[in-house]
């Protein structure tokens, strides 16, 4: 272990998959409590048109795809009881599209071709030193706007008309929770990719639900479970030489089913 | 001083429409402090519609709504609301006192956390209703009856002087519906809260209301249980004869 912590990227992509385990993890809170996993799936979808159309334009991919998904979103939050289509169906329409856009606009840009995989499945190790500051900004950013919100958000969570009858600006948290999850999409894109992110943003709340007795207990377990799949991950991924996300997912997914097994023995 | 600047609630000539339909016409009705008032009428009347007015979330497109003399949202005391029922995600394990807690959300504000008084205002407020000991428990592991309990507690943590119910016994069986406003009609005279519900439970509601007001878009009459429930109108505005005025049986679930 003291060897795999001595390389410098490796502790760069520990320092960064750290921070956006707790991220995630936290957001995976109100993604399980709200039944938002299909939302969470549908961005990190988007994510990939967004990340393309940087590659089209010129820009900067995630920054391009931060932008993009973060649109889609509120279109989705906009769209929110209003539309004949209902939400679950404009979201099945609507990112599956958006990656299909960036699955043909990348393979018009030969240039990018190889960096696809990457997008879809992730590479920490490759993390740049440059890169740590801002992603660790944004953990801290939306970590203090969920942690400054909390109540708030649970209370919209749980039951949307009585906290907005407490006077809680219930339309405006959807729309910061929308923000969020999608900056927070963009961001675990170099952790786990595009096609595991949306996991991550499910399996530490599904983690901690299945153990805790109460809501405080959950996040404790939903941060720790996600902290430990990170570390678990990057480990097995450098000592069996196997792609980092895909090691984090599975490493999250084992400690769900052990919480899932020590959980119902408990009850049991 | 006059009788609308001691009510507790005033509507007067209120028209209000919702998801552009007219929901309501020209409804005027008052309900003195410390009273308990119902609203009954058909699904659609728009019952929920003026709960919604009082707590601010829709405007009315003419007339005036007052609560405690103030324009809805402005009186220095939350409003309690109860809902039908809260749905929580199967196994999320949120506990009696948290759901409770949240009761605390409007007063406390963004950024701050419950302290111990507050924690000792929602256990107080469990108690009021018979929860005292069940603070630890999983929500969803009580019955629907004591989960609309908890839900009153939650109302009640905001310390208010009128409590809003949507409802709130909509699929309890006809003894926990009983249990219920039995509790109600105590934290009316034990806190000295008014009250206004909006239901469908005639025969039970009947029994523990100071006033009725039957609704159909428009006021159909008010008065009290006796006078409004003995009334043609009754059955003109269930669209059933007289003899089954009760719509949903003893028993049955709205």
């Amino acid at each position: 272990m003291s060897e795999f912590l001595a390389y410098a990227f490796v502790q760069r992509a520990l320092a960064v998959g750290i921070l956006l385990a707790v991220t995630c993890a936290v957001l995976s809170f109100f993604v399980v409590l709200k039944r938002m996993s299909f939302v969470g799936v549908g961005l990190s979808h988007a994510a990939l048109g967004g990340v393309a159309l940087g590659v089209v334009l010129g820009a900067p991919p995630l920054l391009a795809a931060a932008l993009f998904t973060t649109g889609v979103a509120w279109v989705i939050g906009w769209m929110r009881g209003r539309s004949e289509v209902s939400e679950d169906t404009a979201i099945g329409v609507f990112f599956p599209t958006a990656m299909a856009l960036g699955v043909v606009l990348i393979s018009l840009s030969p240039t990018y071709r190889q960096d696809l995989m990457a997008y879809l499945f992730g590479n920490i190790l490759s993390v740049r030193q440059g890169e740590v500051l801002p992603l660790a900004a944004l953990s801290a950013v939306s970590l203090g706007l969920v942690g400054w919100w909390f109540k708030e958000l649970l209370f919209a969570g749980v039951d949307e008309e009585a906290a907005q009858a407490a006077g809680v600006p219930v339309r405006p948290l959807r729309f910061l929770l929308l923000t969020l999850l999608a900056v927070t999409i963009v961001a675990s894109v170099r952790l786990v990719g595009i096609v595991l992110v949306s996991a991550f943003l499910v399996i530490p709340a599904a983690t901690g639900q299945a153990l805790a007795r109460s809501l405080k207990g959950m996040l404790v377990l939903a941060v720790t479970s996600s902290v430990a799949s990170v570390v678990l991950g990057l480990w097995l991924s450098w000592a069996w030489n196997i792609p980092s996300g895909a090691a984090i997912v599975l490493a999250a997914a084992a400690l769900f089913f052990a919480a899932l097994a020590l959980g119902s023995r408990r009850r049991g | 001083m006059t009788r609308a600047d001691t009510a507790a609630i005033v509507l007067d000539r209120v028209s209000a429409s919702y998801d552009g339909r007219p929901a309501l016409e020209e409804v005027s009705f008052q309900v003195p402090q410390g009273d308990f008032a119902a609203l009954i009428g058909p699904n659609g009347a728009g019952k929920s519609t003026i709960l919604r007015l009082l707590l601010g979330l829709v405007r009315p497109s003419s007339g005036r709504v007052q609560v405690f003399g103030h324009p809805p949202g402005r009186d220095e005391r939350p409003i309690g609301y109860v809902p039908q029922k809260v749905v929580i995600p199967r196994g999320f394990p949120i506990t009696v006192l948290e759901v409770a807690l949240m009761g605390r959300t409007g007063i406390l504000g963004p950024g701050r956390r419950p302290g111990p008084r507050d924690r000792e205002l929602a256990k107080a407020s469990l108690a009021l209703v018979g929860l005292a000991d069940d603070a630890d428990r999983r929500f969803q592991d009580l019955s629907g009856g004591q989960q609309q309990r908890v839900l009153i507690a939650r109302a009640l943590c905001g310390e208010p002087r009128l409590l809003l119910l949507d409802e709130p016994t909509a699929g309890l069986d006809s003894g926990a519906r009983a249990r219920f406003y039995s509790l109600v009609c105590e934290l009316q005279h034990g806190q000295g809260l008014t009250l206004l519900c909006a239901t469908h439970d005639l025969d039970v509601v009947g029994e523990h209301a100071d006033a009725l007001i039957l609704l159909d878009r428009v006021v159909l009459s008010q008065g009290s249980p006796d006078e409004v429930l003995a009334g043609s109108t009754l059955a003109r505005a269930y669209s059933f004869p007289k003899a089954h005025r009760h719509p949903h049986g003893a028993g049955g679930a709205p």
